[in-house]
């Protein structure tokens, strides 16, 4: 190949794109698909009506006053169907159920006679969301159903002062006000961390492919001719716009579409995602230069790539995690990003804020350098007098 | 060819294929010590919270050092006025602002019911859930002091007025994941998907490498085998391959982890025959469609998100739509992931789980047919000579 312009050589990578449908589709409707996949499954945000065992051994009216509590959450969905402990612990362990309520037998009379009973609620952590949801749908339910025993009791020995008997009966209120996402909604929540994680992922398996389409077409050497620096960021260019493209599809859909609070600045938002598309196609251009293989490159980029949504420190906080953690995750692009996604769409963070990580994602500019030295090397057979870049 | 001479072409197959030894023995070594990195610490702990008193009363002092000393929050600010604590709680990264108000001290002793508010970055969900918890907390006790101490006043007994402290008690007790650690949470279900996926990787790899062989017109020992001996033999093999991984997870890595293990060992094989079976059919069935070894790779990499947000443990499943849990069901990871976590981490029985195992074997039978006869249409296309594999 000889030396081309550049114009040139971006409309043959179009044709060459084209030309190969899996490449086509990685960058093209997967990440539509997987995109709309993943906010799909957790589209309802709210989980509603959670299966719970309720073990009544009192049967007495409060005793049902409180399983009616319990139910009125919308969480919650009551089984009274257990008549004793021992199947009850058994839905539980089955999974059928994802807490058992026992509710003791004297409930009633306890109460009144001023003793006041305890009801045991199991509730199974080993689904540790769906375990914190129905823990604080008991609890509440429970505040309200005893707020309401002791406030008629207190009426009832009491002066007859609604305000005064609901402050004997919780001296302290709490008011929990949850910032930037007032709905507590799941999908706000974990969306906002999915998609972006799914498009590091398909960044880097698009950007692996497509560098060994070329070595399967025409072998290295053929691809990168003469000017292999040209060659190889007029592959990279038509991958980096539809990728920002597909960034800015998934914001649009989650802020507008959906209609997710957005406070921060549109413009900065997508520079960071120009930047980590970049950072993201230098990161992985690495892991076929190393190995020059679709199948190894593309098992090294699984194995950088997929478990990036655990590192991002949505679901467990980033100053938690141990020094090699942190390392780890700094290595990822896609959480440096994250950083200044959350900082804009929760706060309107200022530029100056979205700085350190913007200046990170810069620096992968670095891992770019070793490719285009290995693809400086690869261009030319290794003789000596060998214009290089 | 004989049963051995199979057996030694598909060792010699997989243990000279550096890219099936990458994916199946350095993947799966490599993500044991990478997915649970983040969690190694279990629970989020000393959450940094700033604090407006506008009380500053003694009580409420006392109240900043109550939610100080527990495990979840630590106060680590202090700002005058609401507007300071924001520009703080922005600046610093803090998870939350508690805010005690004014005459704090004087309403409670006055009977008039002072509110404390909280707010949290409810953006990071457990993070936010973690940090009330421990407010609510250091809150609650402080109530029931206040309560006590009315009731003493009133003239009852101590004892008697710490007994009657609240209506009814509700005494939540956290099951399976008693410390609800994160690590207990997250890995057991991953490790699963992870031998699933580097499983049909690995079988991906070595099935479409021989496709391009084949279609470059290579002739290779897998064209000389039956296809039902073949299919026996690399799947006898890479399900022998994978109860050795499975091990070394479930004994080595559980242990290490400490994470608990329930359930017994004849219950735990009696699971893997049939999720091994299932995963490796799929694994060859897919290795035979595709026309490169780079490609399932690619399909399996891309499936591994939604399959685990998918697989209810993360979100119920009667909160997912129901035709994407319906085709889930086709892959064996999703009853697998199910079944292994009620039998191992919950104590099931094994008849609960009945279900789950039939549905297994379903798969299995289901690919494996399938991959019977896939494997038999490519050696068809290789003597009727069209090639037309890719």
């Amino acid at each position: 190949m000889t030396d081309q312009p550049f114009a040139r050589l971006i409309s043959r990578e179009w044709q060459a794109l084209l030309s190969d449908p899996w490449l086509l589709s990685l960058v093209t409707w997967i990440p539509l698909l997987l995109f709309f996949l993943l906010w799909a499954i957790m589209s309802a945000g709210i989980a509603r009506d959670l299966p719970i065992a309720i073990v009544d051994l009192d049967h007495s009216a409060m005793s049902r006053a409180l399983v009616r509590h319990y139910d009125g959450s919308p969480s919650l969905a009551v089984d009274t169907g257990f008549s004793d402990p021992q199947q009850g612990a058994a839905a539980l362990r089955a999974g059928k159920m994802y807490a058992m309520i026992i509710i003791p037998a004297d409930f009633e009379k306890m109460t009144i006679l001023g003793h006041p009973p305890q009801v045991s609620a199991f509730v199974n952590s080993q689904f540790l969301l769906i375990g914190r949801i129905v823990n604080a749908a008991l609890l509440q339910a429970q505040a309200t159903f005893v707020t309401k025993v002791e406030m008629r009791t207190n009426l009832a020995v009491g002066p007859p002062i609604f305000d005064l008997a609901l402050a004997t009966a919780l001296p302290v209120g709490t008011q929990a006000t949850p910032l930037f996402n007032i709905n507590t909604d799941y999908a706000q929540f974990l969306v906002a961390a999915m998609l972006p994680a799914a498009w590091q992922i398909l960044m880097v398996a698009a950007t692996v492919l497509s560098l060994a389409g070329e070595q399967r077409r025409q072998g290295m050497r053929q691809w990168l001719g003469t000017s292999p620096v040209a060659a190889f960021f007029s592959k990279l260019l038509p991958l980096a716009l539809l990728f920002w493209l597909h960034g800015l599809l998934f914001l649009w859909f989650m802020y507008i579409q959906q209609g997710w609070p957005m406070h921060g600045s549109w413009p900065l938002l997508a520079f960071a995602q120009l930047l980590t598309v970049c950072a993201s196609l230098s990161a992985a251009s690495v892991f076929f230069f190393i190995t020059l293989d679709a199948t190894r490159g593309l098992s090294l980029a699984a194995a950088y790539a997929a478990p990036g949504l655990a590192f991002m420190g949505i679901t467990f906080p980033v100053t938690d995690m141990s020094l090699w953690a942190k390392i780890w995750r700094s290595l990822l692009p896609i959480n440096h990003y994250i950083e200044v996604q959350f900082g804009q769409v929760n706060y309107g963070a200022s530029l100056t804020s979205a700085l350190p990580q913007l200046t990170v994602l810069a620096l992968f500019i670095l891992p770019l350098l070793f490719s285009i030295y290995r693809a400086g090397r690869l261009a030319v057979p290794p003789t000596k007098d060998t214009p290089c870049t | 060819m004989t049963w051995w001479d199979t057996l030694r072409h598909e060792w010699q197959a997989v243990f000279t294929n550096s890219a099936i030894l990458l994916t199946v023995i350095g993947g799966v070594l490599l993500y044991s010590f990478l997915y649970p990195l983040p969690y190694i610490q279990q629970v989020p702990r000393n959450q940094e919270v700033v604090v407006v008193n506008l009380d500053n009363s003694q009580l409420s002092r006392r109240l900043e050092l109550m939610v100080d000393a527990t495990p979840q929050v630590r106060l680590s600010a202090r700002a005058h006025s609401l507007d300071e604590a924001e520009e703080i709680f922005l600046s610093r990264k803090l998870s939350g602002i508690l805010v005690i108000p004014e005459n704090f001290y004087r309403d409670l002793l006055q009977g008039r019911r002072p509110t404390l508010a909280f707010a949290g970055d409810a953006s990071y969900f457990l993070i936010y859930g973690t940090v009330l918890e421990g407010m609510a907390g250091a809150g609650g006790t402080l109530a029931a002091e206040v309560k006590v101490h009315r009731m003493i006043m009133s003239g009852q007994p101590p004892s008697l007025a710490t007994e009657r402290l609240s209506g009814a008690k509700l005494n939540l007790v956290p099951v399976f994941n008693p410390t609800m650690g994160y690590v207990n949470y997250v890995i057991p279900a991953v490790f699963i998907l992870i031998l699933h996926q580097t499983l049909i990787m690995g079988l991906g790899i070595l099935g479409g490498g021989q496709n391009e062989q084949q279609g470059a017109g290579q002739e290779g020992y897998w064209q000389r085998v039956a296809p039902l001996r073949l299919l026996a033999v690399r799947t006898g093999f890479f399900v022998a391959i994978y109860w050795l991984l499975f091990m070394y997870y479930f004994a080595v890595c559980f242990t290490y982890y400490q994470i608990p293990r329930l359930a017994g060992l004849a219950e735990l094989h009696l699971l893997l025959l049939p999720f091994l079976l299932s995963a490796t059919f799929l694994g060859v069935c897919m290795g035979s469609l595709m026309p490169r070894r780079e490609l399932t790779t690619l399909l399996v990499l891309i499936s591994s998100l939604p399959l685990i947000f998918a697989s209810g443990f993360i979100w119920p499943l009667s909160a997912i739509p129901a035709p994407i849990v319906a085709a889930s069901q086709l892959v064996p990871v999703i009853p697998a992931i199910k079944a292994f976590l009620a039998l191992n981490q919950m104590g099931a029985e094994f008849s609960d789980i009945l279900p789950l195992w039939y549905q297994l074997w379903l798969c299995a039978v289901l690919y494996g047919a399938l991959a019977w006869w896939l494997l038999r249409r490519r050696r068809n296309n290789k003597i009727e000579g069209d090639g037309g594999t890719s």
